[in-house]
């Protein structure tokens, strides 16, 4: 990479349009990755063992002192687990399932896009009909069709969320990969007869991986705000490991009798978290585009 | 004619995406769960109980066979009878529907006005901190979910301060053979939370989109001749830049409007507002297969059959759509 190019991205990240704002969620999505980490060593209860849990201190208020020894912060839930630990445990499946399906989404989307650029004729035709379909739905039916379809469950949610979001990257993958495949290292590529699976994943793919990848914060941040709809709706994670937003769906019934605590700082934690990943991948997407940084 | 060759195009392709969709709607909810134990009870049935019911559902043939039985059904408007309500599924999705009808109509007679008005407001005066206002709000506000957005509606506007009811229709009055919220004070006093909560994120896409366009505009010359001509600000704004901003805001409500009745799912729910995406998530739990499909074909035929309008209508509109 030319200095010169270099210093215009560091420009463009030291220049944030949004500035304190982008700052502070910069240090807030950092430390809810940390806290998701480290959530077994630091939570102060695990909401996943029975043992640990008082049936009788089921929705007792923020600051209750707990027979576990410490005092419930924030309260606990209509289950009696402690909610900061909830919260805790609760964001490592959120970012847990979110970053692997949109992962793996950017992989299938990607293969797919450069795949129908590559064969064009009828493997272009089948593929992006089948995204237009797709993009041509609002995700969220999308993926409440793939879960009514697939049933409940961790990895099953995973899969709809993949179903989801892969169209997006192969349409982006397509329309870049359409131009390389044009260029003369691919037609010597071709004249050399390297194998078509080699082609593609070590010339196409690489050099078509960019405008896909910068989508893929932003896509993690639908993914937090899909799954958490889905678990919302008791259609997603299970209920004894509860997501963020199914730690909201959980307190829904109680908000009504006034026990706000319950699904309030759930999602509070839940908001924070997909705004902080938007502005974020936005400012990510922004600073990657080479549009943005004239040569 | 290359408008009716576009015409026929579009609802072509219309026509395959439902085709696809049904199949693999269709596969898809016949391999969850086993809906004859919701029709029977599992403790007291005998062998014998369980293969009549299987025989009376139609789940003893083949998955192929079942899919063509839905289709010719589905083409005669026949979903099925409810394994729960044991009544045609078509005809309860049916039932179901004036209540979103309503919710999403009202949604978007808040949205439109108050997104168009912030965006032109904001582009007319981009820069300034009203117009970082918007634009960061609208951010978070595409960026809450619509469930969360929805919780703190009630926790604020119902719970806290006592002003709003919390969920249900309220008292409904008949118009048209169908009962309606709207006719009625206690039933439009119903509808404020749920209809913010579907408005709220459509304020700030149409926000957004107003003011780029605004500001787009403002920068022509017809506009710089307006102002030179001595027109007042307000007068440009609305009779000058406001038509030449409404194609993609018209297309967008129009888009948002199918988008709606898929977010209803999440915000029916939340506001246990009787219509179709409530009855959706309803039958999901309860495995009854024909409401389901009838309301999934619904919904998506609602969609598709909105945005080909829109498309269309965009053809007509816009000579370029057609040549290109």
């Amino acid at each position: 990479m030319k200095p010169a190019m270099k210093a215009d991205i560091l420009k463009g990240l030291k220049k944030p349009p949004l500035g304190p704002v982008l700052t502070a969620s910069k240090i807030l999505l950092a430390s809810y990755i940390l806290l998701a980490i480290a959530a077994p060593a630091i939570a102060p209860q695990n909401p996943y063992d029975p043992l640990q849990i008082y049936g009788w201190e089921a929705s007792s208020p923020p600051g209750t002192m707990g027979g576990g020894g410490f005092r419930y912060l924030l309260g606990t839930d209509g289950l009696g687990r402690d909610i900061v630990s909830t919260i805790l445990y609760g964001l490592r499946i959120s970012l847990m399932v979110s970053v692997t399906s949109a992962a793996i989404a950017a992989l299938i989307g990607l293969t797919a896009g450069v795949s129908a650029a590559y064969f064009g004729k009828w493997v272009d035709a089948a593929i992006m009909r089948l995204v237009d379909l797709q993009l041509s739905l609002p995700t969220i039916l999308i993926a409440l069709i793939a879960i009514v379809t697939l049933g409940p469950g961790i990895d099953r949610i995973i899969l709809a969320l993949i179903i989801a979001q892969w169209a997006t990257y192969a349409r982006i993958a397509r329309s870049v990969a359409l131009s390389e495949t044009n260029k003369s290292y691919i037609d010597a590529a071709r004249l050399m007869r390297l194998p078509t699976a080699r082609i593609i994943f070590r010339h196409l793919l690489p050099n078509s991986i960019a405008p896909a990848v910068t989508l893929i914060p932003i896509e993690v941040g639908h993914a937090v705000a899909l799954e958490a709809t889905l678990s919302f709706l008791g259609l997603g994670v299970p209920i004894d490991k509860p997501s963020l937003g199914s730690a909201v769906a959980n307190g829904f019934q109680y908000l009504l009798t006034g026990q706000y605590w319950i699904s309030l700082f759930p999602g509070l934690a839940l908001f924070g978290l997909i705004a902080s990943i938007n502005l974020v991948g936005e400012d990510v997407r922004r600073s990657l585009d080479p549009r943005n940084h004239p040569a | 004619m290359p408008l009716i060759s576009v015409v026929l195009g579009r609802l072509s392709q219309a026509f395959l995406l439902l085709i696809a969709m049904s199949l693999i709607g269709f596969i898809g909810v016949h391999s969850v769960g086993n809906p004859v134990f919701n029709v029977v009870n599992i403790e007291t049935a005998t062998p014998e109980d369980i293969r009549q019911a299987t025989i009376a559902l139609g789940l003893d043939q083949p998955i192929w066979r079942q899919y063509l039985l839905f289709i010719n059904n589905v083409v005669r408007g026949n979903f099925g009878t409810s394994y729960i309500y044991h009544l045609p599924a078509f005809a309860l999705v049916m039932s179901k529907l004036p209540a979103t009808l309503e919710l999403a109509c009202v949604a978007m007679l808040i949205a439109a006005p108050v997104g168009t008005g912030l965006g032109l407001l904001a582009g007319r005066r981009s820069g300034t901190i009203f117009d970082r206002t918007v634009l960061r709000s609208s951010v978070f506000a595409l960026s809450i979910p619509s469930f969360w957005l929805s919780m703190m509606l009630i926790l604020l506007g119902a719970i806290l301060t006592g002003w709003f009811p919390s969920g249900g229709r309220g008292t409904t009055a008949r118009f048209l053979g169908q009962e309606w919220s709207f006719l009625t004070g206690n039933g439009l006093w119903h509808m404020v939370l749920p209809a913010l909560a579907l408005a709220i994120p459509n304020v700030a896409l149409i926000a957004r989109l107003s003011r780029s366009g605004t500001i787009e505009v403002e920068n022509l010359d017809f506009t710089r001749f307006c102002r030179a001509k001595g027109l007042s600000s307000r007068r440009i704004l609305l009779r000058h830049t406001l038509p030449n901003i409404s194609v993609p805001i018209v297309t967008i409500i129009g888009l948002q409007f199918g988008g709606m009745l898929a977010f209803a799912v999440v915000v029916e729910s939340i506001f246990a507002w009787p219509g179709v995406g409530k009855l959706l998530i309803d039958s999901i739990q309860l495995l009854d297969r024909p409401v389901v499909m009838a309301t999934l074909t619904f919904i998506s035929v609602a969609f598709v059959a909105l945005n080909a309008l829109v498309d269309l209508f965009y053809a007509v509109l816009d000579p370029r759509v057609r040549l290109s």
